[in-house]
């Protein structure tokens, strides 16, 4: 594998973006982050500017508001980048799909690398969905 | 040729070495202090690697030139400092006279250069990380400043960093007197300001202004301003153990003395960092300009009456 | 004052406005008053009474709309709540946004999702919902319909049928 993809795979900065979400999904990637769980030594850790950052960690259900903003955010993004969808309302907008204000689902907006269902998933969930994404990566299967 | 052998090798590989190594360190002890294991040994050599292989996003409306040119010129300024301070270290007879007010003025430009990255990108949060870095630079040279003529009256009123190495060298290290306590204590807390680390990295405040005066690099320019900071990280000690605690030597127990002088300081370094809160702007230069320069100013009256 | 004081004081004060008082529970009473008073008694019960006021509620039913207007009454651990029925189709009333200024945020939503207008209010622009959103289109309404083209109302899973 080359030392581009090798390097990205083992310091992954990450930037959390709420669309819209009950933020119970965003206490439960915060978890994630103290020092029970620690994900700082696979390298990851949490940046605070979307030019910084490698994986992007979407929850909540786009409302038309947020989802030009998302638009936006992706395009700003330095490519090779990872998208991981928390949440049932980020995968298919859960059980607000018949809002009025929720028309599409995000991944027909940006393209979504994997996805971790759980209304919240737990913390050991989110570490084993990323663990899985990144094993699927080395193994060259995954779109980039 | 030989300049220039002393310049890739001691002022950019051993330095770029040892301060990756002290990023990690300092990375370590902070994961230890909160209980949790921290990243691997390579980690910080990964982190850069991994920024020189995105792409570089320059905002529309930005000053491209000086977007650009910001960071190299951070990073080459960082490149002589080292040199400088490793030819003085291991040959002091090569020093010129007023060299040490040459490495003073270097020091300053990596600060200079993040405030003109600041600037150039076109982003107001990076303008108020900016302007946050210039009011911290205001506030921290004078004590700095008055520290260092502490060691330059101790050692006889020389200029060369030389001859403060010899000086050192018969009478022992320059800190061993009421005045070199206070003038090292007063040192080591403006480093800590001068390397941006809590308390005092108010530019690059992650939380607050969401990344501050970094906030639209990415790519290779977010890379060598990573690793400026982290050679900033062995270059700032090394001035501080040159001047006050008699330089590294690599003779015999000298080594394990080198060795134990510089992750003392960085330990110290460390542990400062987290157990404090960020302050804000001007809580920070009431603070230097306030306590710390009146004890500056006590070291140079007792080092101007020989103690 | 006690509860029973502040319900008699009302009761006495707009005797030909309340149409109904529903004592729910203790801590609760509903009471339902004509929409032409509305600006009187929710001051007075603002002022004199020096109630809190909580937030807003806008319902579509079948057969009319209502508003209630939530106060609270600290000290004796009261919520009073006044209900107002306006007849569709004709969506008005006066605004409160003039007497007291936290009313003014949830009037303006209340215009934005349900339609009905507030007289007299000074600001009476949109809140919540995008700059895009097709005006004369109310979403909570009884008779709401999906306007939009582009929607996904389904999960993108095909069930095999057995």
């Amino acid at each position: 594998m080359s030392i581009k993809l090798n390097a990205l795979l083992n310091s992954p900065w990450l930037f959390h973006l709420s669309t819209g979400s009950c933020n119970n999904c965003d206490i439960e990637i915060l978890d994630c982050l103290t020092p029970r769980f620690d994900i700082e030594r696979f390298g990851m850790l949490l940046v605070g500017s979307i030019k910084h950052a490698d994986v992007l960690l979407i929850t909540g259900s786009g409302n038309r508001k947020s989802m030009e903003r998302v638009k936006r955010l992706y395009e700003q993004i330095p490519k090779p980048c990872l998208v991981v969808a928390v949440g049932e309302c980020a995968l298919s907008r859960g059980m607000f799909i018949h809002s009025y204000n929720c028309p599409i689902p995000i991944d027909k907006v940006i393209p979504v690398d994997v996805y971790i269902p759980g209304c919240p998933p737990k913390p050991e969930a989110i570490i084993a969905g990323v663990v899985k994404l990144i094993e699927k990566v080395k193994a060259g299967t995954a779109k980039k | 040729m030989i300049y220039i052998f002393y310049f890739l090798f001691y002022g950019f590989f051993l330095t770029a070495i040892i301060g990756l190594l002290a990023s990690w360190i300092d990375r370590k002890v902070t994961a230890r202090i909160q209980y949790r294991v921290g990243p691997p040994l390579l980690q910080p050599l990964i982190d850069i690697v991994k920024l020189l292989g995105k792409e570089t996003l320059i905002p529309a409306g930005s000053s491209k030139i000086t977007f650009l040119m910001a960071p190299v010129i951070g990073f080459a300024s960082v490149i002589l400092v080292s040199t400088l301070l490793w030819i003085n270290n291991i040959n002091p007879a090569k020093s010129f006279l007023g060299d040490l007010i040459v490495v003073l003025y270097f020091l300053v430009i990596p600060s200079i250069s993040i405030i003109m990255g600041g600037f150039a990108s076109r982003n107001p949060l990076a303008s108020l990380g900016a302007s946050r870095e210039m009011k911290l630079i205001l506030s921290y040279e004078l004590p700095f400043i008055l520290v260092i003529l502490v060691t330059v009256i101790k050692s006889g009123f020389t200029f060369k960093l030389g001859e403060i190495l010899a000086f050192q060298a018969q009478n022992g290290a320059l800190v061993r007197s009421w005045s070199g306590v206070l003038a090292l204590i007063v040192a080591i807390i403006c480093m800590q300001a001068k390397l941006a680390l809590i308390p005092f990295d108010i530019p690059e405040a992650e939380t607050e202004i969401s990344g501050g005066v970094l906030i639209e690099y990415s790519g290779s320019g977010l890379a060598i301003y990573k690793l400026t900071k982290n050679m900033l990280l062995f270059t700032l000690p090394f001035f501080l153990i040159i001047i006050f605690i008699g330089g590294l030597r690599f003779d015999g127990i000298h080594l394990l003395y080198s060795v134990l002088k510089y992750i003392g300081l960085v330990a110290l370094m460390t542990v400062i960092r987290n157990t404090n809160p960020r302050v804000r702007i001007d809580q920070a230069v009431k603070f230097f300009w306030g306590p710390m320069t009146i004890i500056a100013i006590i070291a140079v009256v007792l080092a101007l009456l020989g103690r | 004052m006690t509860r029973e004081e502040v319900l008699g004081d009302l009761r006495k004060k707009f005797k030909d406005d309340i149409i109904e008082v529903l004592d729910k529970s203790p801590k609760r009473v509903y009471i339902e008053i004509k929409p032409e008073a509305i600006i009187q008694v929710a001051s007075y019960i603002f002022k004199d009474l020096k109630a809190r006021f909580n937030t807003a509620s806008g319902v579509d039913t079948r057969y009319h709309m209502e508003i209630l207007y939530h106060f609270l009454i600290e000290d004796i651990n009261l919520l009073i709540s006044l209900r107002i029925k306006i007849q569709k189709p004709k969506l008005e009333i006066d605004s409160l946004a003039t007497i007291f200024e936290g009313v003014n945020w949830i009037e303006r939503e209340i215009h934005e999702i349900l339609g009905i207008n507030f007289k007299g209010h000074p600001d009476l622009r949109r809140l919540l919902l995008p700059d895009d959103w097709p005006d004369g289109v109310y979403p909570l309404r009884r008779d709401y319909k999906e306007w939009d083209k582009n929607a996904i109302r389904d999960r993108g899973v095909k069930c095999q049928k057995q």
